[in-house]
């Protein structure tokens, strides 16, 4: 369980990014966290991780106050995926890169095998394990950097931006190790993402944030209702939900939607 | 009969010790068009961008069959800099191909490689910047500038030196959505004001849908779909595994179209489509 207790935070000099934000994010749950650019959401993710602290309030994981800890001491609760898995790639394979969190932590080389092989398994990677990984696709990259945090056995996965620049396939198929990890194993996620259909699809919680200030915080029904003006907070209702909300039908993709739709008599002549 | 700006003819490639990536491709991009080319990751995208400007096989080597012709000369032998008068390339990792410490240097490095005059450089590069909405910015840092307008940038630099044929590989995949419609948008407008021919690479077809005049969809190296927007389009519905690519409106409007074998209009923004369907459509599970 992540819980912010109202958190501020500017970086050196600057304005204040973060504006006494509370929330809390409990196991198990999926969790978008939007907002334009600028809003705050990425300071934020790194406020849960101590990778930034907070000017003032608190952030508790699991109850204990982290101002005093670093984002090493917290990896086996919180992991972070950055959004460029090229500036986290390390090793010259597949296997040594996902063991490094482990192997930092000491592990025997028995637990290592354990952990990291389980957490290849759950990303799609176990054939890639001899691979070097700069060869991976862009999408087996990001899949990579999943799996290394992964192999920590965190309760909390962040995710910065990490279904940018992918085609659809490689989007839904991301999204759907993802969607297992949290159904099956419990794992709570933290999507950061701007890609509003991502976020209807699969995340059942929405945070918004707009200027540092914590403006939305419900379910994704609720936000994607198709009624909800959110270009205010400098999103966009997914064009689906908008075409649904107008036609009172219910469809979550273009061909659903279009199942419930009818010709009006005399519509075409 | 429309002019080609750039023909491939039976073209095969593959890279050094590696498989054929591009099978038979026979692709006629029309001067004047705004083109997108798109299609999922490792369809050949990228590879067909760089015959395009000769950088394969100039660079790369591989192996090849069939032609390239870039208006009208074929790119068999043809060094990078012969064709970069004529045609522009902004790449995807847009940081990397900049050089310089000023803007203004950035922009003219190009112009003076080609051998510009110096007060063509100063003139051409005021242009240029002015262009891309970083007017009067020659003096700037490199690092004084934010990601998007370090993009920009690079685009002024590639317009300075005035080519024919614009050609652009995925330039908005570390963009967040604003700054990517923005590049489009910009891009549009030099795209009218000067009459060139662009050409971009990108698979979010939905940004690029208010602007492509033509589309060519690669699949699994080969050219499953291309023509005018609304003919490559309605190819790529037919096939399953391309048409989660196409935009949600254009899945809506081919769906719709197909069930109901009506014909509905070219729907460019989603204004226009909510109109439509509101005035020809009911929704509910009656009937």
């Amino acid at each position: 369980m992540i819980e912010a207790k109202a958190v501020n935070f500017a970086y050196h000099r600057g304005e204040p990014v973060i504006n006494d934000i509370s929330c809390k994010v409990e196991n198990g749950e999926f969790v978008a966290l939007l907002g334009h650019n600028g809003s705050g959401k990425t300071t934020l993710s790194r406020l849960f991780m101590a990778l930034l602290h907070p000017r003032s309030g608190e952030v508790l994981v699991d109850g204990v106050n982290i101002e005093n800890l670093e984002p090493a001491d917290l990896a086996h609760q919180v992991g972070y995926v950055f959004q460029n898995p090229d500036l986290q790639i390390l090793e010259d394979t597949v296997f040594a890169e996902v063991a490094y969190g482990p192997r930092c932590k000491k592990k025997s080389e028995t637990a290592v095998k354990e952990q990291v092989d389980a957490a290849l398994e759950a990303m799609g990677l176990s054939d890639l394990a001899d691979a070097y990984p700069r060869t991976l696709s862009f999408g087996q990259k990001r899949r990579l950097g999943v799996a290394a945090a992964l192999a920590l056995s965190p309760q909390t996965l962040i995710l910065d931006e990490i279904t940018n620049g992918q085609d659809e396939q490689e989007k839904n198929n991301m999204m759907a190790y993802l969607e297992r990890l949290n159904q099956e194993k419990g794992i709570t996620i933290i999507l950061i993402t701007h890609d509003m259909n991502i976020a209807r699809e699969y995340a059942r919680r929405a945070i918004v944030l707009q200027n540092g200030d914590l403006v939305f915080d419900g379910t994704t029904a609720d936000l994607y209702d198709g009624k909800r003006e959110l270009s205010e907070w400098g999103l966009s209702q997914p064009i689906i939900a908008t075409l649904s909300a107008r036609f009172s039908v219910e469809g979550q993709t273009a061909a659903e939607f279009c199942e419930k739709l009818h010709l009006k008599e005399g519509a075409i002549g | 009969m429309n002019e080609t700006a750039i023909r491939f003819e039976n073209f095969y490639y593959g890279y050094i010790n590696g498989n054929v990536v591009l099978h038979n491709v026979n692709v006629d991009i029309g001067k004047g068009s705004f083109t997108v080319i798109s299609g999922p990751s490792g369809a050949g995208k990228t590879t067909l961008c760089k015959a395009m400007v000769g950088i394969i096989p100039y660079y790369y080597g591989g192996r090849y069959a069939g032609n390239v012709e870039v208006l009208g000369e074929t790119t068999k032998g043809k060094r990078v800099s012969d064709l970069s008068m004529r045609v522009g390339l902004m790449l995807d990792d847009y940081e990397s191909q900049l050089v310089s410490l000023t803007a203004g240097e950035e922009v003219a490095f190009g112009l003076l490689n080609h051998g510009f005059a110096p007060n063509e450089v100063e003139a051409r590069t005021k242009q240029a910047l002015a262009d891309v909405g970083l007017p009067g910015r020659e003096n700037y840092q490199l690092d004084e500038l934010s990601g998007g307008q370090r993009q920009r940038l690079l685009l002024a630099s590639v317009l300075a030196v005035h080519p024919e044929v614009l050609v652009l590989d995925e330039p908005v995949s570390a963009m967040d959505p604003d700054g990517a419609h923005a590049l489009y948008k910009l891009l549009y407008k030099i795209y009218q004001e000067y009459q060139m021919t662009v050409v971009v690479v990108e698979h979010n077809i939905n940004f690029l849908l208010p602007y492509a005049t033509n589309m060519v969809v690669m699949n699994k190296g080969k050219v499953a779909a291309q023509g005018t927007f609304e003919q490559a389009a309605a190819m790529a519905y037919e096939v399953p595994e391309l048409r989660p690519n196409l935009p949600e409106l254009w899945q809506i409007k081919l769906n719709l179209e197909k069930r109901f074998n009506i014909k509905l209009g070219a729907w460019r923004k989603a204004e226009d489509a909510i109109k439509e369907l509101q005035g020809k459509f009911v929704g509910g599970e009656l009937r």
